[in-house]
Formats: structure tokens, C-alpha cells, sequence
């Protein structure tokens, strides 16, 4: 049960046959198959939704809020994920879309946008120019991959933007605007935000950089999508909404460097590629560019776990739209407020992100290195051939598994099966 | 007891697997729960250790030796040696050719940024016999 609470990609046990597809896709090891059926280890677990997208037999799933949940506030305001521009055709309005989403019992509807513009407002003309930051910058708003760095890349937490994501920046706006414009408390006024990941769930229950998030529920977009489409009014002219080419170009792989409009970056997909690319960096190899952009999900955002609309098609209607959006403008004004709600922590990660040595074989280095001894000597032993049959996803993880104590029927196929054929000779 | 040992074969000019005895000398350092600001240290002085290999050597091996209170990279090659060892120390300093340069590589920086990595370094080289380097870091507490 503790696996439930703490994270949002869960196991449907019915469903699952106990195949080894979700085994190798893990970036963090995080699942084995036992007694037929996979687990996953939760502190391991980064709620990528790798699994999700992969199981053949949807067995894993997503724990999100639903709609009930909204009875417990007295003014709800919805923010849809700035993919919703890309998940429906585009004869259909912006507003259509919102006054749907309104329908479905909140009071408001707010845009992200005004997140993006800020965000990519201050990593242009403030981080980008502070030489005090630790370059490459790395973009803040893909929770699994600041996950990814706790588990893996622990020495890159000082590259990673302090400036909360878009949602939560708008999160926070919208709820001050609500309480200074009706008298109401904080506490009272609930945000949902619709949600096409995964990560972002967690991050909502379990923040990382901050103490709370300012969003009271996260509820899948897939979940809610048919509604939406239900609910939409008619509309002879459908109007672009409020936005902007920052917030059209966010949920985009590479969407954030386009709206910074710099040269000196990196736009990496798809969590492997991230891996890939931060291994390179920890060795120092990239010290010279100025922004990696990392997102978990091939194509971005919009090729997150809970999306209705395939990323390839989704970015072919945002980059339509994004034709007739005139460049985001920031006025010294506007600036020196993002500035200020940056530096009063308004809109910042004030907490620090802690590494989690979850890989580690034993708290005390003279047992680390007898267990990674026995590692080593058991792995002689074994084929090499990472086939996942055991349920561990690699013979290291097998024999790792083996010395850790987690898998006492522990039987490698591959061994027992030559076994019997050298008997037959 | 209690040490553990790690060997890697560099190739001459394998530039396609460059930086992979390197990283896996960082993964091995995060299983055994070190500290990232030690593993940062290691991971960099094995892969100038390890590029320098590739770049300039004939081919040779990395090796990791690991204690509770130490670790010890040496790396090893088969040739063809340093002339002039307190000129190849030196900041800037560098044989590599235009081509390899282009290509970001033979900054001159190789051995200085070992040296700066180490908390004890040791070069020693014969012409045409080969070179050999042992970097050895102390694990403080809390590392």
C-alpha cells in the first residue's frame, strides 16, 4: 500500500502476466518480476510512466484525484496542462475548450501561460546572464527527470533552475488573485490541474524543491478528455485563448530553448537519451553549453503518459497555432516583478534538493565493497545475457538482488538450462 | 582485504567507446554509496586518464582500486612515452594534432586537470617503453 501513497504509476496485478517488458524499459531498476508478477520498488520508483506506455496488457496504471474531490473547496479553479493545445482539432476554440472544462464544476478556469512567460522570462534575462549559476543549466519542470538526477546523477542537483514549473507559478498567481478578489482564505480555494503526466502527480503530493504545492489535486487528462468533448458549446470562431509563444512552445521537446531563442543549448527526449546525455555531462564533457533541456517523454510533454493525442500530432496542431501568436513581450516592469517573486520565493524551489542514494549496496563502505566483491564473484558465474527470465532486469541486478537478500528463490534459466545439456552430452 | 579491483583494456584511437571505462567506474562508486563530490573527482581523473589513452597512447588499461579509505586509479600504456614529462604537465600544453583539436579533444589540459583531481599523483614515462600514471584520492569522513 505504501507504493500507492507515495507514488502514481501503480501495479494492476489482474492484469499483469508477469512478462518482462516493463523490466528493462525502468531507468532506475526500479521493477522485478516475482511469483509471476511485477513489483515496484518504490524508493527506486520516478514515476517516468515508462512502464505505463510499454505494458502490452495496461496493467500498469495511474493513481490520480478525481472530480469528487473538488466538494472540499469552496471556490475551484481548474489549470489545464499547457499540452491542451495540442489534443484537440483545431476548429475547436481555446475558450470552447475552457468553458467545457469550466462546466465540469469549477468556478475558473486559468491558462498556465502566464507561467511560461515567466519562467522563460527569468532564464533568459536573468539565470542565462548570472555567471554565479552552475552551467549547463538544467530546465526544473520535468519532475521525473529531477527525480532521475536524485537517484543517479546526484553531483548535477546545483545545474538544475530553481524556478517552480508553470503550473505551480500559475497555480500560486491564480489562488492569491481568487483570495485578494473574494475575501476568500487560501485553504478554501482548490486547484486542480489536468494533468498529462505522471511525475507530476507525485510531485503534487510529495514536492520536491518546495515544502507544498500550491495545487490542491491532479486529475488525468484522459480521464476527464470524453467530458471535455461532451461538454463542448458551438462556436463559429474559434478564438486562440491567451496564448503565448512561450506557453505554446513549453510543453514541446526543445520548446523552451526555441522561446529563449538561444544557440548554445541542448533539447534532449525520451528518459534513455537524458541518461545518455548526463553521463557525458557528469564527466565533464559539456561544460561549455549553456542549457540542456531534459524531458522524460519522447517529444516532450505532450508525449506524457496521460495524453490522449499521439506528440507527433499534438506538436503539428500547437506549431499551427504558434504561427499566429505575436512574440511573448517583458516589459522592464513586468521583469523586475518576476524578479522579485523569484527572489522573495515566490515563485522558486526554496528548499534544497537532496540526492537519494538508492543504489547504493549498504550505508557502511566496508560492507558496500564485500557486498560489490560478492557481486562481482557471482556474476562470473552467470550468462551476461540480461534476459529478465530470473525477474531482475539484468544479471547484475540479479546478482545484486541475490546479495542484498530480496531474492531468496533466486534460479537463472539460462545456467539451469546448460546445466542440462552439458548432462546430455 | 577488503579491496576491491577493477581492470579496463583502452584501445588506441576508440573513440566510439571513450568515457565507458569512466562511467563505469562512476556507477561502480555510487553502489558503494560514496559521496558525489569524491565520485565527481574520480570520474574526471579516470576519463583524462582514459582519453589520453585513446588520444595519445599506443593502448593500455585503467584500473580501480577501491578501500575503505582510499582510491587508486592507474593507468597504463604499452607507449610510446613522454619526452619531456615536465612539459606535458605544463597548463595548455599539448601534442595532439590540429585534426584532434577540431574535434575538442588535446586541450593541453589532460594531466594538469589529473593532477588537480588527486590527492597524491605520480607520473612516470620511458620513450618508447610507455607511461604510467597512479592517481590516489582519500575518502574523507562522510565521503
Amino acid at each position: 500500500m505504501s507504493n500507492e501513497l507515495n507514488h502514481s504509476v501503480i501495479l494492476r496485478e489482474d492484469k499483469c502476466i508477469g512478462c518482462t517488458g516493463c523490466l528493462k524499459i525502468c531507468p532506475t531498476e526500479a521493477i522485478r518480476v516475482r511469483d509471476g508478477k511485477a513489483n515496484i520498488i518504490s524508493e527506486r520508483c520516478i514515476d517516468c510512466g515508462e512502464c505505463i506506455s510499454i505494458c502490452p496488457n495496461h496493467a500498469k496504471s495511474a493513481i490520480t484525484d478525481d472530480l469528487s474531490l473538488l466538494k472540499k473547496f469552496r471556490y475551484k479553479i481548474a489549470i489545464p496542462s499547457l499540452t491542451i493545445y495540442g489534443q484537440f482539432p483545431s476548429n475547436i476554440g481555446m475558450n470552447q475548450i475552457l468553458a467545457s472544462i469550466k462546466s465540469m464544476g469549477f468556478d475558473e478556469v486559468v491558462e498556465g501561460r502566464i507561467g511560461a512567460d515567466i519562467s522563460i522570462c527569468l532564464i533568459k534575462e536573468y539565470l542565462l546572464k548570472n555567471k554565479k549559476e552552475r552551467f549547463p543549466l538544467i530546465n526544473s519542470n520535468c519532475p521525473a527527470i529531477i527525480r532521475l538526477i536524485q537517484i543517479r546523477f546526484p553531483d548535477l542537483i546545483p545545474n538544475i533552475i530553481d524556478i517552480e514549473t508553470p503550473i505551480e507559478i500559475a497555480a500560486r498567481i491564480a489562488k492569491k488573485n481568487v483570495s485578494e478578489k473574494t475575501g476568500l482564505d487560501i485553504k478554501d480555494i482548490g486547484v486542480f490541474f489536468i494533468t498529462p503526466c505522471t511525475a507530476r502527480v507525485t510531485s503534487i503530493r510529495h514536492p520536491i524543491g518546495i515544502t507544498k504545492s500550491y495545487i490542491d489535486g491532479a486529475i488525468s487528462m484522459k480521464d476527464v478528455y470524453g467530458e471535455i468533448v461532451r461538454n463542448l458549446g458551438d462556436s463559429s470562431t474559434p478564438d486562440l485563448g491567451e496564448r503565448s509563444k512561450a506557453s505554446l512552445l513549453w510543453p514541446i521537446a526543445g520548446g523552451q530553448a526555441a522561446a529563449l531563442d538561444i544557440d548554445n543549448y541542448l533539447a534532449v527526449d525520451g528518459i534513455h537519451q537524458v541518461i545518455k546525455v548526463f553521463e557525458e555531462l557528469e564527466l565533464g564533457k559539456l561544460e561549455d553549453v549553456d542549457f540542456i533541456e531534459c524531458s522524460a517523454c519522447v517529444g516532450g510533454c505532450v508525449g506524457g503518459p496521460l495524453v490522449i493525442q499521439n506528440p507527433f500530432i499534438a506538436k503539428n496542431r500547437i506549431m499551427k497555432y504558434l504561427r499566429k501568436v505575436d512574440e511573448t513581450k517583458c516589459t522592464k516592469e513586468d521583469m523586475d516583478n518576476y524578479i522579485e517573486m523569484y527572489k522573495n520565493g515566490f515563485i522558486r524551489m526554496t528548499e534544497k534538493i537532496l540526492p537519494k542514494p538508492v543504489m547504493m549496496l549498504d550505508k557502511d563502505i566496508t560492507r558496500s565493497i564485500q557486498k560489490l566483491e560478492l557481486v562481482t564473484e557471482i556474476l562470473k558465474n552467470l550468462p551476461g545475457l540480461d534476459c529478465g527470465i530470473c525477474g531482475s532486469p539484468t544479471c547484475r541486478a540479479f546478482a545484486e538482488d541475490i546479495v542484498n537478500g530480496v531474492n531468496k528463490k533466486a534460479i537463472c534459466m539460462i545456467k539451469t538450462m546448460n546445466g542440462f545439456k552439458n548432462k546430455n552430452i | 582485504m577488503g579491496t576491491l579491483s577493477y581492470e579496463f583494456s583502452v584501445e588506441k584511437d576508440d573513440f566510439e567507446r571513450a568515457g565507458e571505462a569512466s562511467s563505469k567506474i562512476k556507477k561502480i562508486l555510487m553502489q558503494l554509496g560514496m559521496d558525489s563530490s569524491i565520485i565527481r573527482r574520480v570520474a574526471i581523473g579516470a576519463y583524462e586518464a582514459e582519453m589520453n589513452l585513446v588520444i595519445h597512447s599506443l593502448g593500455g588499461t585503467i584500473r580501480i582500486d577501491i578501500d575503505p579509505k582510499s582510491i587508486v586509479i592507474t593507468a597504463e600504456d604499452i607507449g610510446p612515452g613522454i619526452e619531456d614529462i615536465e612539459l606535458a604537465m605544463k597548463e595548455g600544453y599539448s601534442t595532439a594534432t590540429e585534426k584532434i583539436r577540431e574535434m575538442g579533444f588535446g586541450a593541453g589540459m589532460g594531466l594538469p586537470n589529473m593532477k588537480k583531481c588527486s590527492d597524491v599523483f605520480e607520473i612516470e614515462s620511458e620513450v618508447g617503453k610507455g607511461t604510467k600514471i597512479v592517481m590516489k584520492m582519500y575518502l574523507k569522513d562522510g565521503d
